[in-house]
């Protein structure tokens, strides 16, 4: 597997370099041709420009890249650009230029959309976002994507951008909707209980091997739920990592024989208010 | 290097070892930490003349005479002194003599080694106000002042020493370390010694507010930047702020901490946790404040770290030599939040033996940059993209640093070591 990431750092970017000029460079290089993996970081400024010329230049330069099974639009972290200030854009074009790509992983939610999520082959997708707009949640569930075998979304909190309700996310967890379906994560949410809640004992659990309902705001209600069910019993792993649970509740899932993960448990914030001396060095 | 910094020419093995005397809080880490080295290596132990002394108005001729009835360098043959100034930090006591010492109404006072003493502080606090202040975990009760009140302190030490032993030598020059300690001063001299600084906001040596400086952005397209106090140590008075040129809105990432009041001004305090704003008023508050207590800005690097974390170096210099280092990895920019950040090994932190040499590099030309200054402890930033080494900080008392070690000698030690041992290049 041969991987290649681009970026344009800030300064990059006030000289006048492109991402798209980038990509252009790297169809014509000799590598382009065996490429497995390409990962997009930082745009130029992605709080400012949007990923559209990304888009445009990978469109442009499909058939350079034949072996590309793996692409990441945005990966960037808070020293380059707020994951909630990443400007997308409509990224299902990709999915039309490159009918090989297998997975596909998406960073960012401000202006994002998948218009025409059709893909034969795509195995993953995976969102990350501070907040995922139910526009986008909307046209997922309208995909067809009849080899997903993962669907990874991070939903986010209302403060930036997730704009939707438990009846948005719903019509994810309809059976049938995407059969080869085993790993479902709807986390890093702020109505994590009622998603637990909901799919605790969903038809869709049948067919699934990883619940993935992690970096949320899990608490005991949610777990309750969870603890409830028959279905999820069957389940190869559940991921509750980074919760909001009693140690109680934590004690009660570890002894429940269930292939949980239970780690990184948050603490209010109350005892956090410290305060420390100003010279200390 | 070691000649360009020249201060200290380290004398010969067999000379004998010149005293030390060290201006500090005895007792504390730091002087603690410097006689247990001493003691290690079979040197006599310093003398240590107490700021609390010094700033009650006794002399430093008083407060030797004090320590010891027969001074060792009135000896025949004895070496002049070396001097070492420590932090001064650590005790309430001290930064309010400090910033009554700053006060306007202090007498004779000298601001000559205050790199921008012209500049009026906010609100100053007269002495009796100065003497009511009261210790509260963190509060930065007046840090304008405070740095008037350090400088003419350096001011005064600099005369007493040359008076009583003008062969002495300083280990770090009281006006460096004035210039040093205010980031303004200290990021011009750097960039004039061509060592690589994050490039300043245009007009980012002493913004006047919240207003000037968002325009200075906008005009300068830099929309991510750190803002500083220009004499604050640490992450004291540090933000990380950024401003969407499309929306509008903005963030402010940063250890200060707000409480307000109906009747009289907030009250700015280092916050252990680190905090988020959003919220245009709190922001401004917070900028504002900053400004008039003097002010740096400059671009936010961003900085390359292991696994999403980023981390910046404190390397550590002395006499013209890179030797211990850290890097301290966090998940949030501000690195030097020392509490909130992980410490590695540069090895840990995965940098490669190229990075690590021109880090060394870059900070020996960053204490290079004070010829009059023979330690230092630099704070380096390897930029995410480039690879590039910047230097962030200076910081004069930056050797306080726990089980890290150099050919086997801890910081104190090797400090104690380089300064009694024979000159690198083996001349006789």
């Amino acid at each position: 597997m041969t991987e290649v990431k681009l970026s344009i750092g800030y300064d990059e970017f006030e000289a006048g370099q492109r991402i798209g000029s980038e990509i252009e460079k790297l169809s014509s290089s000799p590598e382009s041709a065996a490429l497995s993996s390409l990962i997009i970081g930082d745009w130029g400024q992605a709080y400012e420009n949007s990923a559209e010329e990304v888009v445009a230049a990978l469109v442009k330069h499909s058939t350079s890249f034949p072996a590309l099974r793996k692409l990441f639009i945005g990966e960037m972290d808070y020293e380059e650009c707020e994951i909630s200030w990443i400007t997308q854009s409509d990224l299902s074009p990709l999915l039309a230029a490159y009918p090989e790509l297998q997975s596909l992983t998406i960073q960012g939610g401000n202006d994002l959309s998948l218009s025409e999520l059709k893909h034969d082959k795509l195995e993953e997708l995976i969102i990350i976002t501070g907040g995922l707009g139910k526009s986008v949640l909307a046209e997922i569930a309208a995909g067809e994507l009849p080899n997903l075998r993962k669907l990874e979304l991070y939903l986010g909190v209302d403060n930036y951008g997730f704009d939707g309700s438990l009846q948005d996310i719903l019509p994810l967890t309809e059976p049938g909707k995407f059969p080869k379906l085993t790993y479902l994560g709807l986390k890093n949410s702020e109505i994590e209980d009622e998603i637990a809640a909901a799919v605790a004992d969903a038809p869709i659990l049948d067919q699934l091997d990883t619940l993935d309902l992690s970096l949320g705001t899990l608490s005991d209600k949610g777990a309750e739920a969870l603890l409830a069910s028959e279905r999820i019993k069957k389940l190869k792993a559940l991921n509750l990592s980074h919760h909001y649970m009693s140690a109680e509740m934590v004690a009660r899932l570890q002894s429940s024989g269930l292939p949980v993960d239970v780690s990184d448990k948050q603490e209010t914030d109350d005892d956090e208010d410290w305060r420390y001396p100003s010279i200390t060095e | 290097m070691t000649t360009r910094t020249g201060v200290i020419r380290p004398l010969r093995s067999n000379a004998p070892l010149r005293p030390l005397i060290v201006f500090g809080n005895p007792g504390d880490k730091r002087t603690g930490g410097i006689q247990q080295a001493r003691q290690r290596l079979g040197q006599p132990p310093a003398l240590i003349v107490p700021y609390a002394g010094l700033l009650e108005g006794r002399t430093l001729e008083e407060l030797l005479a004090a320590q010891q009835r027969e001074l060792p360098w009135a000896a025949a043959g004895t070496a002049p002194p070396l001097l070492r100034l420590d932090s001064p930090g650590g005790s309430f006591e001290t930064e309010q003599a400090l910033i009554a010492l700053g006060s306007s109404e202090a007498g004779d006072v000298d601001d000559g080694l205050h790199p921008f003493g012209a500049r009026p502080d906010p609100r100053p606090l007269g002495l009796a106000a100065a003497g009511r202040l009261k210790p509260q975990p963190g509060v930065l009760h007046h840090p304008s002042q405070w740095f008037r009140g350090y400088c003419r302190m350096l001011a005064r030490l600099q005369r007493e020493a040359a008076d009583m032993f003008p062969q002495a030598l300083w280990i770090n020059d009281p006006a460096e370390i004035a210039a040093m300690t205010d980031k303004r001063r200290a990021q011009q001299i750097l960039a004039g010694s061509g060592v690589p600084i994050p490039r300043p906001l245009e007009g980012g040596h002493g913004p006047a507010d919240y207003a000037s400086l968002r325009e200075a952005m906008s005009m300068q397209r830099m929309h991510r930047i750190f803002i500083k106090l220009a004499c604050g140590s640490a992450a004291s008075g540090v933000i990380a702020y950024q401003i969407n040129p499309t929306t509008g809105a903005e963030i402010a990432i940063t250890t200060v901490g707000v409480e307000d009041y109906i009747t009289r001004p907030p009250l700015y305090y280092n916050s252990g946790k680190l905090r988020r704003y959003t919220d245009t008023a709190s922001i401004s508050g917070i900028i504002d404040w900053l400004c008039r207590h003097g002010a740096y800005a400059e671009q936010w690097i961003p900085k390359t770290g292991p696994d999403g974390r980023s981390f910046d170096v404190r390397q550590l210099v002395v006499n013209g030599e890179a030797c211990h280092a850290v890097a301290r990895v966090s998940r949030t920019p501000i690195t030097n939040l020392h509490l909130r950040s992980k410490r590695m090994s540069l090895a840990e932190a995965g940098l490669g033996e190229e990075t690590r040499s021109r880090i060394r590099r870059t900070a020996e030309a960053a204490l290079a940059a004070f010829p009059l200054s023979a330690i230092a402890g630099i704070d380096v930033l390897v930029s995410k993209n480039s690879q590039q080494p910047y230097v962030a900080d200076v910081n004069p008392f930056g050797d306080l640093l726990y089980e890290v070690d150099y050919r086997g000698y801890g910081t104190y030690e090797w400090e104690m070591k380089v300064l009694a041992g024979p000159l690198k290049d083996g001349s006789p």
